[in-house]
């Protein structure tokens, strides 16, 4: 058995006198792919923030690749790995589709900033290396056609891709996907599907999906594990099939409004 | 013809200063309100280098600009590290500006140097001709360019647009910051280099708030994200008030009321987020090449 | 040792002035996360309609105040309607706030320098006898401004603390939109924190006035008060009033012993330097964005 990619050992948030995440634990193995799911307020969205260290832990230990990432600065955890989309998206609004793409790439400058200032023919080389690569991706998500969109014309769904992209760009071993269903209708949700499922089959990045579209989770987690927070705790985990039949994950969702399937 | 050269060489000294003031503000977005201060340090630096130490004026206003560069490093580390993303670069910046400015009205003995305080500081005259002022210019619009159009400089505008969003995305936004800063103040530093070259003669008095105002107004007025706005803004700015003497006094009532207005209803300025590039330049060279092969086709 | 307490009661007595403004600034950052440069425009504002009210109008000076703080807070609230409100509404970011903010204070500024006129005056209350602790001199005047800003601030204390509407607005100074869905009116809120900087600021105006000068170029000694605010931690209200009595100490000591050119440049520095070993000031938490 290898070594897991990603080890939650304790995880635990306060706010104030409210405690978000409760001492939870979870290990992935490289190229796993594991739903997060949860009624409203549960804490699946402080569970990214608290692993890209946008928010300090109070206690417990996340470890990454072998080492702690624990307290490491947001950028620093993004150049050695973990990539995320947003759940209110969160694109460059004035850059084209292309240009926010193209930030993941180069968010470490691939040439110095003498060589920034006097366009040497290396730094154009890698210029040109940088923007067939951001092309690339443009195209595996299907908006190769809307490059040079502003981001913020792109109508929502198109968006949602864009981020997927973007976070794609900055090169991760492992992806968080923050509600990329989100205001999708069927048929949209039926085209994320095989887009989520293209992405993880040929770029074999460890991935965790929060979602609340029941249909999208059950279809992408099958052979899977799905991890069902509630009130900042784990309440369940297993398959689809496990957790569609657990009733108290039934009872979780009991009076929330579903807007999945 | 003196009069079209002043007019000349103070917009040039202005444009200068104001394409710093842009790739910090209008690029990166990070307000200041303080870069006469930068100006100060490079100005009065290079002008005891040219005058007492006979260093050759090209050099000293480079040693002016590094100068007044490290600096700025010293007041944005701290700035821009903590985690709390408060205002402090912008009111540390202000602060560090007008300290300048006092503790040089008010000093006229540096160790054996006499600056000369409010009186100011005369230094040999004749050495920022509009030959000089063009170079500098054009080697300043060339650097701009090239920085904001490299991989460094979108990463500026990434931290411009969104700044949380850029460093989840792995920007390193302390460093990123500290360059976009250093390029601003370097660029400040070399204008006030060249202000005193002008004058032959530097004063306090040039490095007011008044001077960081007429800065952010270029940018503010020529656009966000552009080099070409702020360039022809910062040119009229200077050239304009030349024209009209009777608007002096209102300027400053002017700028303010034109602030809140760009802001409200336009704000990203005259020429925000368009950039002058040599597409532009090819288009329009294509475009009259396509129209001398028609012409001559008629013909025969 | 005299000489140090007389520093001391000076120092004080400058911190009380930068305490009221370095609160009324920190309010506004606290709940619109952009530093209002109109500050330095309504302290201004504040003193010098005070001054017109006494000097021209021949109020008393009860009145006169009043009258001013009435004014300044009209200031206040149509400069947040007009220059603020529109990027508000609009999520406009910081950068855009700041260069409007900026320019409501040069607009405010500019305009009092053309039409008051940039001398310093005196302001047109009777020198009264300092009273005399040992061999220490206290002016009465600044004994009163002191006794005022306490007043002032346990006021503001008891009105965020212990009343509806300071639930409201420290509940929007932690996130506005959340307080704004759980009912709390956020027109009303900006109202409220508007009104209470054009009070703050016309009190720190009028006895800033009193002890130096009027002149409308007064106000660019808020600068001082905000990086105070920054020493003693951002955002944060106690936080500003331990900065700004920390800081006017100091640096009356620093003009005392050393020199008064220094003054402002130590200020700078020494703001530099607790930013290097307190990235978020003395008191200061570290804040965490919403994602």
């Amino acid at each position: 058995m290898n070594d897991p990619i990603l080890k939650i050992q304790n995880l635990t948030v306060d706010f104030g006198g409210v405690r978000a995440v409760n001492n939870i634990s979870f290990s992935l193995q490289p190229g796993e792919f594991i739903g997060l799911i949860g009624p409203n307020g549960a804490g699946k969205t402080t569970v990214f923030n608290l692993i890209t260290n946008s928010i300090r832990a109070t206690s417990g230990n996340i470890v990454f690749k072998g080492k702690s990432i624990l307290g490491k600065s947001p950028d620093k955890i993004c150049r050695l790995g973990i990539s995320r989309t947003f759940q209110n998206i969160r694109l460059f609004p004035q850059m084209t589709a292309y240009e926010n793409v193209e930030l993941g790439l180069h968010n470490t400058p691939r040439y110095s900033l003498a060589e920034a200032f006097i366009r040497t023919p290396r730094a154009q080389r890698i210029e040109a290396d940088t923007r067939r690569k951001a092309h690339e991706l443009l195209e595996m998500v299907n908006l190769e056609a809307h490059a040079d969109k502003r981001a913020s014309s792109l109508p929502y769904g198109l968006q949602r891709r864009l981020e997927m992209a973007r976070a794609m760009a900055a090169r991760p071993d492992l992806l968080l996907l923050d509600e990329p269903a989100a205001g999708m209708n069927e048929d949209e949700c039926e085209e994320l599907i095989q887009l989520i499922r293209r992405i993880h089959d040929e770029m074999k990045y460890t991935m965790i999906m929060i979602e609340h579209h029941m249909k999208v989770v059950m279809d992408l987690c099958t052979g899977s594990r799905i991890y069902v927070l509630n009130l900042g705790s784990f309440l369940a985990t297993g398959s689809p099939e496990e957790i569609q039949a657990n009733p108290d994950v039934i009872k979780a969702y009991l009076g929330e409004r579903k807007n999945g399937h | 013809m003196g009069y079209i050269n002043t007019i000349l060489i103070l917009g040039g000294i202005n444009v200068i200063a104001a394409l710093g003031v842009s790739i910090l503000t209008g690029y990166t977005g990070l307000f200041t309100i303080g870069h006469a201060g930068f100006m100060a340090l490079g100005g009065y630096l290079s002008a005891v280098l040219i005058k007492e130490y006979e260093v050759h004026f090209v050099l000293a206003l480079i040693i002016g600009g590094l100068f007044a560069g490290v600096a700025s490093l010293i007041i944005g580390y701290p700035s821009f590290r903590s985690r709390l993303r408060g205002d402090y670069f912008a009111i540390a910046t202000l602060g560090f500006s007008e300290a300048i400015r006092l503790l040089l009205n008010n000093m006229k003995q540096v160790g054996p140097l006499n600056i000369g305080g409010s009186f100011g500081y005369s230094i040999p005259s004749g050495m920022a001709t509009v030959p000089v002022v063009v170079v500098a210019l054009l080697l300043a619009m060339l650097f701009a360019h090239m920085f904001v159009t490299s991989q460094h400089g979108k990463n500026c505008i990434a931290i411009a647009q969104d700044e949380v969003a850029a460093e989840m995305m792995g920007v390193n936004l302390l460093r990123t910051k500290l360059i976009a800063l250093f390029i601003s103040a370097f660029y400040a530093g070399v204008a006030g280099g060249l202000m005193g070259l002008f004058f032959a003669y530097q004063s306090p008095s040039f490095y007011s708030i008044t001077q960081s105002s007429n800065l952010l107004a270029a940018v503010v007025f020529g656009g966000i994200q552009s080099l070409i706005g702020p360039f022809i803004t910062a040119f009229v700015l200077v050239a304009a008030p030349q024209l009209l003497l009777v608007m002096e006094e209102w300027r400053l009532i002017a700028y303010g009321f034109l602030f809140v207005l760009i802001m409200v209803f336009r704000p990203q300025g005259l020429l925000g987020y368009v950039e002058m590039n040599f597409n532009f330049v090819k288009a329009g060279w294509n475009k009259l090449v396509a129209r001398k092969s028609i012409s001559r086709k008629a013909v025969h | 040792m005299d000489l140090f307490l007389q520093q001391l009661v000076s120092g004080i007595s400058i911190g009380a002035i930068y305490a009221l403004l370095a609160v009324g600034y920190a309010l506004v950052y606290s709940i619109y996360n952009f530093t209002n440069w109109a500050f330095d425009a309504f302290m201004a504002f504040g003193a010098i309609m005070a001054f017109i009210a006494i000097a021209s109008l021949a109020m008393p000076f009860w009145l006169a105040a009043i009258l001013a703080i009435v004014l300044t807070i009209i200031l206040a609230v149509g400069t947040e309607k007009l220059a603020y409100k529109p990027l508000r509404m609009r999520k406009a970011p910081r950068l855009f706030m700041m260069i409007s903010a900026m320019g409501v204070n040069l607009t405010i500024v500019q305009t009092m320098n053309k039409f008051f006129g940039g001398t310093f005056r005196k302001f047109p209350v009777d020198s009264v006898q300092p009273i005399f602790i040992g061999n220490v001199s206290v002016g009465r005047m600044d004994l009163l401004a002191g006794a005022i800003s306490f007043g002032v601030l346990a006021l503001l204390w008891v009105f965020l603390y212990r009343s509806k509407w300071g639930l409201a607005i420290r509940a929007s100074s932690i996130d506005i939109q959340t307080a704004s869905l759980m009912g709390i009116n956020n027109d009303a809120v900006a109202v409220i924190i508007f009104g209470l900087t054009g009070v703050l600021s016309t009190v720190a105006g009028v006895f800033y006035g009193i002890k130096y000068a009027v002149f409308p170029m007064m106000g660019t000694i808020t600068i001082k008060a905000m990086i105070a605010s920054i020493i003693g931690g951002l955002g944060n209200l106690p936080a500003a009033i331990v900065g700004s009595m920390l800081l006017g100490v100091l640096e009356t000591l620093v003009a005392g012993y050393i020199s008064s050119t220094y003054r402002d440049l130590f200020s700078f520095l020494f703001l530099i330097v607790i930013l290097l070993f307190f990235p978020n000031g003395l008191m200061g938490k570290s804040g965490d964005e919403k994602l």
